[in-house]
Parts: structure tokens; C-alpha cells; sequence
């Protein structure tokens, strides 16, 4: 199991430099980020406020560059993210522990959902390739891809939302919904996530169809191929054993780097849609300039993508028996 | 490769060379496509001012007017025209997008080619700083990174693009160059004592040209994306107008709210189709560097002309009814986009129970594609145009589908050439043998497992082997393992195309000595493949000489090798030493074979031959007919019945003959 713990250690090594870019990115910024804060806010940033400030930039400590980053890299360990400045006074890792799920419930799923309907897509525009429809995708599939996250999420906005009233314009759930987890609650978040989900699984899909489809036409191609049809296997297995799970591999691949896209992808339709997730923060945060709280979401969105990537890590190493030897495929 | 490859005169252009956009529409529509679009976008951003006389700033106009005629797409809620902001718009953002494809793509590739060039410490490094960006979120990073630039400009912001762009171009390009820096030349350059900077510019970049720019759409529509979502996020200067930044202030105006549908609509709609083309681009270029992936799809397109058996065809013999397979008049070829190839010509053969027979012939000459076509394995663009192929009585070529899976196999079966690729890299040599039994029947375990172990005793591989997966394999074993499933369901026959060619000669013998052994003792024919004609001379029981898509000589093995008759053959036999014999200077054979895309009038090796006859070989086909018994050959120089009255040839092997066919040879 080299290879998991190869993987691993790029897990900690990616995510310390992560944690690294976000000690050293305000530090090149020409000014003072927290005279632009002060600026900005013009005295409504409370004493509490600009103390809190300076804790999460470790201003508070005149000591060296090098011992405020080792200060800050043991608060990260230890969860302390100081506070939010524009939901102040609650502490920052308050907000992102009522954000997470939201996202992870949402951009999580429609990934995942993504990546299997768009493969399956692009699996069959390989396999009936000639055939009319088969042939149709790939061009869909790109034009898809290609389209801007939030003006697909601002379309369906305009024709669900307000010109039919189908859907709601924004948010995760109604007003006064009562209790969580009862039948009523449930239907409201459907009912909330239908028009961000579809956002995401439609322009997504796009891009793991065309995915997909190259790969398994270059399997197609290949000898191992003809042999299984030589041999007289059944078409069923041919697609199943040799083109789907052949072709599934470099997907595989491409996916630890799609997520991170997918994800950017996803935190501006929260913003569209108002959904209270990461990204809906974040772009809070941004407007906000609530530093603390926009480094803290990198830092965390960094995390989620990175475990993203190390579980299709693994799950490549069980499929794919070159990988687990070391052996380049 | 196993499949046949096409012969190199299909993919150059003969008859019809093809020009301009068309032209490149015929063979890349996808390519064409993404240009066409590409190069409407800079007529609209370059003609702005003469396509609109507004200012894409200037709020001089009603507020949110409908699209009209005089606002082709109405106005904002600023009162600026909207098809003049698109017009404009479409500068900055091809800008952005070019900008950071090539500052991402600059990047990318010294990194890469720096990585794969050095080795060492600089790859490690290098590698580990790709991986880590690669997994890094860019649009997040993007966001805090902008916001902190805050009002730094487009300039700033296409940098920062540019710089969480790049690790995967540098990944693509590494691991190119690593595989062109392992080739021989470049080992040849550096021996000559080339400078790094030249090696890089001058043997490693051009070669790469393909990925760079493919690489450079790819980074393109990711600057595009990005800089449009960092605009409608407000992040970065939405005082410009880029098609971003509009979809900014519709949003900010809350243009949908007030009905305004095509204020987002049209800048949207132009950064998906930009996205599109440079995705289109991307695919494009990569379809050209990478011909495998595109040749099973493309091709097909091609329209189908039914090549009609060409008018030279020999006569129809009929079906030999003690033969095992029967070949008859089979023509078959490559439907290529420049016209249908014919690599197999009208082609009779026969294989007895128990024979072995040779088919021999240069690269090229239709030799696997005559066994594939035989055997039915023919894929896309390959098509059989007309003939039979009887085995044991029944035309394979006018099987169904699931007849065809039946027979395969258990009936016949083959060993493919590059046995390298031809095991699923994903299943255990076992299920793959497994598999082939399973298909027709054998579904026991015990008895799977007993025929299994049985089977690699057969072809001397331990039985431990198993249960390993191909790669953990070396050539030889793998090539016995394909061996052993062919042998699987002793099938009465079994094709073997250039089994050994890719093994060392130790390896090789003994593989063939194992053949040899299990066709003597389950009496299996074999048709065996290869080039190496004095292997045949050793091994078969009849040796068939292919050239050009004909066969021109079937003789038993000992009358082949002791009285060729057909003068290609004379000149095959003395381009390859005995296996034993001395090692001595043997001669080529100049010149080339002829196009397969073309139809010849007459002999096809008239061009290459040394006893051309002038006035009748290059102008009159000779049949195939039997000389002795069991020995055919198709050469006027054998069979004076066949000359053609008239006009009388003149017969002469004198000097003046032999220069002409050297002078042809020598072009």
C-alpha cells in the first residue's frame, strides 16, 4: 500500500501549502488589510472587532514573520480560525460548521451524480457511435461544459423560477419550516436544491461525457478489444469488462482535477441562488472583506477537494491493479 | 499493433488533394467548427466600431428597451446598447483568453519539458509543485487571491489566472517529453554534442507541437470561465466591458427580475460558444496528434462507395470441399477519406485439416488484413467488399452475429501480432482464459480450472502464473498466454499473425518448437503470418506469397524454397537468411510496392522486376495458375498460354530490360 500512503502524504503536503498560500497571500498585498478593513467599514468595525482582527492575523504579537506562521499554523491544527468579521462576533469555524453540509449535501451529491450520468452518457455515445443520437452528444457535451456555471444557474432562474413559479428564487428552505426531519422539512429542501442541483449535474455532466466518450473510443482502438471479440464473448461483457472499466481509469484521473473545477463551479450557484453554503459565504466574505473567514473557507474548501481526490485515489488502486504495483499504466 | 495498420499510401492524399476549410471540414468537421466560430468572434471584436456606431459606455439610450431594430438586442438598465457591448466585449475576453492561454501554457511547458529534460531533483521538484496545484481548488483560490488584488486591474488578474492554470499542461507535457527524451534520436542529438537549449527548441518542442497547442485551448476556455465568474462575482474591475462584467451589471440591475432576459442571455451565450470552439480546438488538435482515438469514429462517416470487384478478377473457383477453410475471391480493404484502399484483391486460398501453411509477403502487403478479413475480425474502417471464407463448411462472412460468437474460438481462433496489448490490463490472466471457455459452454469450475493448469503446463508457463494480471508478465509470457487461450477450446484451426516478431530469437524458437508440437498432436491447421520467409521454409507444410493484396505463389514448402518460381519470391528468399545458415550480405529488394489506393492494369511487381517484360507485365494482369501439381504462380514469364495474341511481346531478359526496371526501381 505504497501508493495510498504516497497519496497521503500528498494530502498533508497539499494542504499545508494551501494553509501556507493563506498565511503568506495578505502579507503581499500592498497596505494594510486591516487598514483597507478599517477604511471600509469606517468606524462600524466594533473594538472587539478590530481585536479580533488582529488575533487572526497575529498582529496582536510583534513577533517574526517566521513565529507568526508557526503561531498560525498551530491554531489551524487546533480548529481556532478567530472571529468572523461580518457575522461577528461568531467564532469562524461556527460559520463554516453551519455551511458545511449545505454544500456537502449539495455540490457533493451533484458530482458524483454528474460524473455517473455524464460517463454513462458519453459510454453510450461511444459504444452506438453512427447511430444519430450517439453521435449528437459529444457537440452537446461541449457546448454544455463550456457554459458558464452561474448564467445556466441564472437561466433556469428566469424560466423556473420567475416567469413559471415551479421553484423558489433562492435559499435552502422555507420560513418557519418547524422541525428538521420531518416529511414537510424534507420536500422544502428538495424543493430548494431542485434548480442548483440541476445547475450543477447538467453543466458538469458535459464535460464527463466528452470525458468518457475519448476514452472509450480509444479503447475501442485498442487490441485487447478485438481479442475479447475473437474470443466470442458477449457484447454485454465486452462493454462491461474490456470498454467500461478500461475506459473508466483515465476518467478516474481526471477527476481529482475536475472537482476542484466542479467545486468552483458550485460555490457561484450558491451564490445565485442564495444557498447557505461554503461558497454563498465566501462570496460574502470577499465582499465583506471578512479576512478570517475567507481564508478559513479556502482552507477548508482546499480540504474537502483534496479528500475528494485522495478517496478516487484509493479507489483507482483497487481498480486498476498497474497502479497498485507502481507500474506507469 | 495487431489490427492491420493502414498502408501508408491511404493516409497521404493521391488523387484528390484536399484544400482549404473544406477541406479540413471533411476530415476534422469538429476542427473546422470550432475555427469557424473562433474567427467570427475576432471579426466581431476587430469590426466593432464599423458593426455599431454606439458606445458600449455611453448610457445615451431608454432604459431596458426590448430587443428592437434599432437595438438588435435592446438595452441595459443604464440605457447602453447591448449588441454594441457584446461587440466590445468580445475584445477583452478573447484577450483574457489568449493572454492566459499562453501565459498558462508558457508556463506549463517549460516546467514540464524542464522536468522531463533535467530528471532528477528538478522533476521531483517540479512534479511534487504540478500535483500540488493540480488538486488545489483554482476558482477559490482565485477568488481570495482577486479579492485581495482588489482594483489591480485586468492585467493582475489575468496573471493570477494564469498562474492557477497552468499544472496541468505542465503534467501532459512532462510525461510526452519523458517518452520522446527515452527515443533514440534525442539520444543521438546529445551524443553529437547538441546544447540543452538547442536539444529543446530544435528536437523536443516541435515534436510536442501538437500537445502545446492543444494545451493552450484548454487553458484558454479556463481563463474565459474564470475571468467571467470573477467579473460576475464583482470581483475585479467591472468598469471594463468584457462579457463577463455585463453579465454583472445585468445581475447587479437585476435584469431578469425586470424581465430583461436578453441582457444575460447574449453575453452568456457568447462565452459558452467561445468555450466551445477552443474545447473544439482542443479536440481537434488532439484528434490530428492522435489518429488511434479518432480513427474508430471518424472514419465511419466517410461515405460508403461499394467498391465493385475490380474487372481483372480471376476466376470463380469453386469451394474445395475437403479444405478446412476455403477462401474465395475475398477482396477487401480500408474505407480512408480519400477513397477506398484495396489491400486484399481478389484472393483464393485453401487450408487442409492438420496443415500448416505460411502466408509471406513485405510489410504492407495485405497479409493480416487478409487474415482478419478471413476470420471476420475485420474492424472499422476495414470492409470486406465481396468473396467467401468456408470453414468447415460454412461462410463466415454470412453469419449472423450470434453465430459468429458461437463459432469464434471454438471453431477457429487467433494469436494476434502485438500479443503485448491484447490482454485486458484490468483482469486476471486467469478470468481472461476462463472467459473464452465460458463463452462456449465450459462453465465447471473444476473443469475450468483443470483445462486452465492443463493448458499452461502446454505452453510452459508455471501454473502460479495464473493469477497475475498481464503487466506483471514479460513479452514471452505473454505471448504463451495468448497462445494457451487460443489453444483452449482446440479449436481446428488457428491464425497466427507475426506471433514472434517482437520476441528475442531464443524466446521465439521455443514458442514456435511448442506449436509445432500441439498441432502434430491435436492436428490443428495453422495458418501462420510473418515476413520472415525462411522461418516458413522450416516450419510449413505450404508457404503463400503475398504481394500487393494478391497472392502471386502457393507451392509446398520444399518446392518454394527449391525452385521459386515467381521472381518476387526469388528476391524475398534471398532477403532473408537461412535461420542456421552463415551469416552473409543479403540483398533488398529496391524500390516500393505499389499503391493499394490505386487499381493496377498489370503485374503489380512489374515496376521492382529484374525479368519485366516490356509491353505485356505492366500492362496485363497475370492469373494465378498452376505450374506444377500443387504449385501456382501468376507471372507471363511461367505461363507463355496466357499472352494475349496480340500485339506479340517481345520475350527479353537482355541488359536493356534490366536497366529500365532498375531505373524504375532506383525513383
Amino acid at each position: 500500500m505504497a501508493y495510498i500512503a504516497r497519496k497521503f502524504m500528498l494530502l498533508l503536503f497539499t494542504l499545508f501549502v494551501a494553509a501556507t498560500i493563506n498565511f503568506i497571500m495578505p502579507r503581499l498585498v500592498p497596505g494594510d488589510p486591516i487598514g483597507a478593513m478599517m477604511a471600509k467599514y469606517q468606524g462600524k468595525l466594533t473594538p472587539d472587532a478590530a481585536d479580533a482582527l488582529r488575533i487572526a492575523y497575529g498582529l496582536d504579537k510583534h513577533g517574526s514573520a517566521l513565529q507568526e506562521y508557526f503561531v498560525y499554523l498551530d491554531k489551524i491544527v487546533h480548529g481556532d480560525f478567530g472571529r468572523s468579521i461580518s457575522q461577528f462576533p461568531a467564532p469562524v469555524s461556527e460559520v463554516i460548521a453551519g455551511a458545511a453540509p449545505w454544500t456537502l449535501g449539495l455540490v457533493g451529491i451533484t458530482t458524483v451524480l454528474a460524473f455517473l450520468i455524464g460517463s454513462a452518457l458519453g459510454l453510450y455515445s461511444a459504444w452506438k457511435r453512427g447511430t444519430r443520437l450517439a453521435d449528437a452528444l459529444p457537440p452537446i457535451g461541449l457546448f454544455l461544459s463550456s457554459m458558464p456555471y452561474f448564467w445556466f444557474a441564472l437561466l433556469l432562474v428566469y424560466v423556473f423560477a420567475l416567469w413559471h413559479s415551479i421553484f423558489p428564487l433562492g435559499g435552502a428552505l422555507d420560513n418557519f419550516i418547524g422541525d428538521s426531519w420531518t416529511p414537510k422539512w424534507w420536500a422544502s429542501l428538495l424543493h430548494h436544491a431542485a434548480l442548483p442541483a440541476l445547475t450543477i449535474v447538467i453543466t458538469a455532466a458535459g464535460g464527463w461525457l466528452v470525458t468518457m466518450r475519448n476514452n472509450a473510443m480509444s479503447v475501442l482502438s485498442e487490441d485487447y478489444l478485438a481479442f475479447g471479440r475473437a474470443k466470442g464473448l458477449s457484447e454485454g461483457l465486452i462493454l462491461n469488462r474490456y470498454v467500461l472499466r478500461n475506459a473508466l481509469l483515465p476518467s478516474l484521473t481526471g477527476f481529482g482535477i475536475a472537482v476542484g473545477f466542479v467545486v468552483g463551479g458550485a460555490i457561484v450557484v450558491e451564490y445565485v441562488f442564495s444557498y447557505p453554503g461554503l461558497g454563498y459565504y465566501l462570496f460574502t466574505a470577499v465582499t465583506a472583506l471578512d479576512y478570517p473567514l475567507m481564508q478559513a473557507l479556502f482552507l477548508m474548501i482546499s480540504a474537502a477537494v483534496l479528500l475528494a481526490n485522495f478517496v478516487v485515489d484509493a479507489l483507482y488502486a483497487v481498480l486498476d491493479p498497474r497502479v497498485r504495483d507502481g507500474v506507469n499504466a | 499493433m495487431s489490427t492491420p495498420t493502414l498502408p501508408q499510401t491511404a493516409t497521404r492524399p493521391v488523387s484528390r488533394p484536399l484544400s482549404g476549410l473544406m477541406g479540413l471540414f471533411r476530415r476534422s468537421p469538429r476542427t473546422a467548427t470550432g475555427i469557424g466560430i473562433l474567427l467570427f468572434m475576432v471579426l466581431m471584436a476587430v469590426f466593432a466600431p464599423l458593426l455599431s456606431d454606439y458606445s458600449p459606455t455611453a448610457g445615451a439610450f431608454g432604459r431596458l428597451e426590448a430587443p428592437s431594430a434599432e437595438h438588435l438586442l435592446g438595452t441595459t438598465a443604464l440605457g447602453q446598447d447591448i449588441f454594441t457591448q457584446l461587440l466590445y466585449g468580445a475584445r477583452l475576453t478573447l484577450l483574457i483568453g489568449f493572454a492566459t492561454g499562453l501565459i498558462a501554457t508558457a508556463i506549463g511547458t517549460t516546467l514540464g519539458v524542464s522536468a522531463a529534460y533535467f530528471g532528477g531533483r528538478v522533476d521531483e521538484l517540479i512534479s511534487g509543485l504540478t500535483n500540488v496545484f493540480l488538486v488545489l481548488p483554482g476558482l477559490p483560490l482565485l477568488i481570495v487571491a482577486s479579492a485581495l488584488l482588489r482594483g489591480a486591474g485586468e492585467g493582475a488578474i489575468i496573471i493570477v489566472i494564469s498562474l492557477t492554470g497552468w499544472a496541468w499542461g505542465a503534467r501532459v507535457l512532462r510525461s510526452q517529453a519523458l517518452s520522446l527524451r527515452r527515443r533514440d534520436y534525442i539520444d543521438a542529438a546529445l551524443a553529437s554534442g547538441e546544447t540543452p537549449g538547442r536539444m529543446i527548441f530544435r528536437e523536443m518542442l516541435p515534436n510536442l507541437a501538437g500537445i502545446i497547442a492543444a494545451n493552450f485551448f484548454g487553458t484558454a476556455i479556463y481563463g474565459v470561465l474564470s475571468e467571467a465568474t470573477l467579473s460576475f462575482l464583482g470581483i475585479g474591475d467591472v468598469s471594463v466591458v468584457t462579457w463577463g462584467t455585463m453579465l454583472y451589471w445585468a445581475q447587479a440591475n437585476q435584469a431578469l427580475l425586470a424581465g430583461a432576459w436578453w441582457w444575460v442571455a447574449m453575453p452568456g451565450l457568447g462565452i459558452a460558444l467561445l468555450g466551445t470552439s477552443f474545447a473544439l480546438l482542443n479536440f481537434g488538435i488532439d484528434e490530428i496528434s492522435n489518429p488511434k482515438a479518432a480513427a474508430a469514429g471518424r472514419l465511419r462517416a466517410v461515405k460508403r462507395e461499394r467498391v465493385v470487384a475490380a474487372a481483372a478478377t480471376g476466376p470463380a473457383l469453386p469451394i474445395n470441399p475437403q479444405a478446412l477453410l476455403s477462401i474465395r475471391n475475398l477482396s477487401a480493404g480500408y474505407q480512408t477519406p480519400q477513397g477506398p484502399v484495396r489491400a486484399v484483391r481478389d484472393v483464393s486460398l485453401d487450408v487442409m485439416p492438420g496443415e500448416f501453411l505460411g502466408l509471406a509477403g513485405e510489410s504492407g502487403c495485405g497479409k493480416s488484413t487478409l487474415a482478419f478479413a478471413a476470420t471476420r475480425l475485420l474492424a472499422e474502417p476495414g470492409e470486406v467488399f465481396s468473396g467467401q471464407s468456408v470453414l468447415s463448411g460454412r461462410d463466415l462472412l454470412k453469419l449472423s452475429e450470434a453465430e459468429l460468437r458461437q463459432v469464434r474460438w471454438k471453431e477457429y481462433s487467433l494469436v494476434f501480432q502485438a500479443s503485448m496489448n491484447v490482454l485486458n490490463p484490468v483482469i486476471r490472466v486467469r478470468e481472461q482464459l476462463y472467459e473464452a471457455m465460458r463463452a462456449h459452454g465450459v462453465t465447471d469450475k473444476a473443469a475450468l480450472a483443470a483445462r486452465a493448469r492443463e493448458l499452461f503446463e502446454l505452453v510452459g508457463i508455471r501454473e502460479s502464473y495464473l493469477d497475475v494480471f498481464p503487466h506483471q508478465l514479460s513479452g514471452g509470457m505473454k505471448q504463451r498466454v495468448v497462445i494457451a487461450i487460443a489453444l483452449a477450446l482446440e479449436p481446428k484451426l488457428v491464425v497466427l499473425d507475426e506471433p514472434t516478431t517482437a520476441l528475442d530469437v531464443v524466446v521465439q524458437r521455443q514458442i514456435l518448437e511448442e506449436i509445432q508440437a500441439v498441432r502434430k498432436r491435436l492436428g490443428i491447421g495453422i495458418v501462420m503470418i510473418t515476413h520472415d520467409l525462411s522461418l516458413l521454409v522450416e516450419m510449413s507444410d505450404r508457404i503463400a506469397i503475398m504481394y500487393a493484396g494478391e497472392i502471386v505463389e502457393e507451392a509446398s514448402s520444399q518446392a518454394l524454397s527449391g525452385a521459386p518460381l515467381h521472381p518476387y519470391t526469388r528476391r524475398l528468399m534471398n532477403a532473408f537468411p537461412p535461420l542456421d545458415g552463415p551469416r552473409e550480405r543479403r540483398d533488398g529488394i529496391p524500390g516500393r510496392p505499389p499503391s493499394l489506393a490505386v487499381d493496377l492494369p498489370g503485374c503489380p511487381f512489374a515496376e521492382r522486376c529484374d525479368s519485366v517484360i516490356p509491353g505485356l507485365c505492366s500492362s496485363h494482369k497475370p492469373v494465378l495458375s498452376e505450374i506444377a501439381p500443387g504449385h501456382r504462380v501468376a507471372c507471363f514469364l511461367h505461363s507463355p498460354q496466357q499472352w494475349p495474341s496480340h500485339p506479340e511481346p517481345t520475350l527479353q531478359t537482355s541488359s536493356s530490360a534490366k536497366e529500365a526496371a532498375h531505373a524504375l526501381a532506383s525513383d
